[in-house]
């Protein structure tokens, strides 16, 4: 399940822009709440900021019901820590509407404000680590890189400001809690700029709430002495909670199954944006201190420029350490492919000289039967020539043909072996097919006679001159027309015929025999495969003449196939391509 | 019988080798045998014959090694030769030609094919 890629599993659910109808029409109800609220007075304002605030908790906890079980807790924690601020919301309200006056500092609100924070903080956290966006040393290096950049500008432009102010304690240890929960939520919104691939609509709408509550806070701690309850500034954190409510209700494409497992963050253009931007912000803190005539904080600036270049360096050290890994893992691939593939050319040696000790082999077995063979053969020949008396013959010719069968089987056996072993060539010539069936014909034809079988051969229109060897053609019609004569009954017919179609040479030999069967005709090619009937009849042979008929067809590039009714007869079509393509 | 031409036959197969000897006397040759390559050699060098049939596989030097032999020598290197053998693989039949037979017969054989093949040498110019 973890390895199959996303786009396989659910194909077309990467949309950017929200699909739900419920998000879309939360999105355009929530925005239309906001441009009411700057009409409306101060006290309905508060309390409209309430309310919206509820609906996107309600959206939130109505979006985590409706995902997978184990994907609702980081929605949880969100609706958990947008309901702080919205009770802090409505504390504020309550001083405004009630007491007509600003909330102390401290006060309950701010205890609820500040709350909220770790809660959506931790809410990112779980869904980027579930979502396998951050892992592993490298990650947080770089997490760690930019909480100490992000810090540094806080404590210098925000934090700092209040230490130096002369307020109590409790109000002192506010204005800082607060920039201090804007470095966490940075933090993890950098983390999720950076987080895990496969952008869908709801993480987006999650990045765009959190980067308009950034921007709120940001602003805010910018310019506290001037901001005005009800004022523009509203808009970024009322537009916080209306994405993050649509974030919620827009189903998660993303469910945890799928997650991305990368121990190693890559080097997206986002994080080396993010860490170009960790990196230059001491120079630039430096720089808009000494163009605003600000007081220069050396010592934070150094103190915060070196932690991150320290940190640098680690994540420098892991990178060369990757390397070197990296390089070392390919030494050693390459090492195993080197000896792979000796293994191979001593295994190829070893095939080439097995295949050279069966070829000596069957060479040897073809030696040694045709030794005896050829005494037989030719004593038996040599009586024959001088016997006279009929009846003795007879006896020497049915030595002789047994012989020549005896000889026919193992010359087939070693082509057979020949073939097997892939050392079949052809030295080939322009041949006229006429020429080689008439020959086969005629040297055929007195076993026909003796078998009672009509042989007749056919010639229809012009016959191509086809490129092939002349022995091995040879052979293919003696097999063909031997197997016909074999199979046909006495009294019945042989037809070979010879013609051209299509640049192509087709002979047709047909009987009038026993016929094969359709579920043995598809085996009729294979090496050693005799049909039943011939089994039954035990009408001798080896199995193998249709083989080699075959491999010669198909050596010399043409096709043979076969038609066959039972009890009918069998014709067997040889195509052969021609010299030159000739159309009749 | 003294005028006809002189065949040289060798084979270690010696029922072989008669018959071969047999077939070409009775088609009016006259026969001088081997049973080994060397005694072929031997006798091809010492009765100078018009025809050598050889058997590939022979003790002490094969057929083949023979006709090298011969077509080495000038005094035998226009010695007609048919090689007569039973390994039949386009390589041996390769093998034979390449070292300088004039014909190559496969066993078993007919001896019609035999006696016309020594004939068709004989009658082609040396």
């Amino acid at each position: 399940m973890v390895s199959t890629s996303l786009t396989q599993r659910i194909p077309g659910q990467f949309q950017r822009l929200p699909q739900s109808r419920a998000t879309v029409g939360y999105l355009v109800g929530g925005w239309a709440a906001i441009a009411v609220y700057f009409t409306l007075a101060p006290h309905a304002q508060s309390v409209l900021f309430v309310g919206i605030g509820l609906s996107a908790v309600t959206a939130i906890v109505i979006g985590a019901a409706r995902k997978p079980r184990i994907a609702r807790l980081p929605w949880h924690l969100f609706s958990a820590g947008i309901l702080c601020q919205v009770v802090a919301d409505a504390i504020s309200g309550y001083y405004e509407i009630h007491l007509n006056r600003e909330p102390p500092l401290p006060s309950a609100a701010d205890a609820f404000y500040l709350s909220g924070y770790p809660l959506l903080v931790l809410g990112i956290v779980v869904l980027v680590r579930r979502l396998g966006g951050q892992a592993g040393r490298a990650a947080l290096l770089d997490t760690i890189i930019v909480a100490v950049a992000v810090a540094t500008v806080q404590w210098i432009f925000f934090v700092e400001a209040y230490i130096r102010e002369a307020l109590p304690l409790g109000a002192r240890i506010a204005d800082i809690a607060y920039p201090s929960m804007d470095v966490l939520l940075l933090v993890a919104f950098s983390q999720l700029l950076v987080g895990p691939s496969g952008r869908a609509a709801a993480y987006r709408l999650l990045v765009i709430s959190v980067a308009l509550w950034l921007i709120g806070d940001e602003v805010y701690g910018l310019s506290s002495s001037t901001y005005v309850a009800g004022g523009w500034l509203d808009t970024f954190w009322l537009g916080s909670y209306v994405v993050w409510g649509a974030a919620a209700l827009e189903p998660s494409p993303l469910p945890f199954e799928f997650r991305d497992r990368r121990t190693i963050p890559r080097l997206t253009p986002a994080r080396l944006t993010l860490l170009a931007a960790a990196l230059l912000t001491m120079p630039s803190v430096l720089l808009i201190e000494r163009t605003e005539h600000h007081h220069i904080h050396a010592l934070i600036a150094a103190a915060g420029g070196a932690g991150i270049g320290v940190l640098v360096l680690f994540r420098l050290v892991d990178l060369v350490r990757a390397v070197e890994g990296a390089r070392a893992s390919e030494r050693i691939a390459l090492q195993d492919a080197e000896q792979s593939q000796r293994q191979l050319e001593e295994q190829n040696d070893r095939l080439r000289e097995v295949d050279r000790l069966k070829d000596e082999f069957v060479s040897s077995i073809s030696h040694e039967l045709r030794t005896p063979l050829t005494s037989i053969s030719g004593y038996v020949e040599l009586l024959m020539e001088d016997e006279k008396d009929t009846e003795k013959s007879e006896y020497l010719d049915i030595v002789d043909r047994n012989a020549t069968r005896l000889l026919g089987l193992v010359s087939d056996m070693l082509f057979a072996a020949r073939m097997q072993s892939g050392q079949f060539d052809l030295r080939t010539e322009p041949v006229d097919l006429r020429l080689i069936v008439g020959q086969i014909v005629d040297s055929i034809r007195p076993e026909a006679e003796a078998a009672d079988v009509d042989l007749r051969v056919h010639e229809a229109g012009v016959i191509p001159e086809i490129n092939g060897e002349r022995d091995r053609l040879a052979q293919l019609f003696d097999n063909l027309l031997s197997n016909a004569i074999k199979f046909t009954p006495r009294g019945g017919q042989v037809d070979i015929s010879l013609g051209g179609t299509n640049g192509k040479a087709v002979i047709e030999v047909t009987d009038t025999g026993i016929g094969i069967s359709d579920e043995e005709r598809s085996h009729l090619f294979e090496r050693f495969f005799r049909t039943q009937v011939v089994l039954d009849r035990q009408i001798p042979g080896t199995g193998l003449g249709l083989y080699i008929s075959k491999a010669i067809v198909e050596a010399h590039g043409g096709q043979i196939a076969v038609r066959s009714v039972e009890g009918k007869g069998t014709t067997f079509v040889v195509e052969l391509p021609s010299v030159v393509a000739t159309h009749d | 019988m003294t005028d006809s031409p002189l065949i040289l036959c060798a084979d270690d197969d010696e029922d072989i080798l008669a018959l071969v000897a047999l077939r070409l006397e009775r088609a009016g040759f006259r026969v001088v045998r081997a049973t080994n390559g060397e005694s072929a050699l031997s006798l091809a060098r010492e009765r100078r014959p018009s025809v050598a049939v050889l058997d590939v596989m022979m003790p002490r030097l094969t057929g083949i090694e023979v006709i090298r032999e011969l077509r080495a020598d000038p005094a035998t290197q226009g010695l007609r030769t048919i090689l007569l053998s039973a390994r039949v693989q386009e390589s041996d039949i390769g093998h034979g030609l390449d070292a300088g037979a004039d014909a190559y017969l496969a066993k078993p054989f007919r001896a019609p094919e035999l006696v016309a093949l020594v004939q068709k040498l004989l009658a082609e110019p040396s």
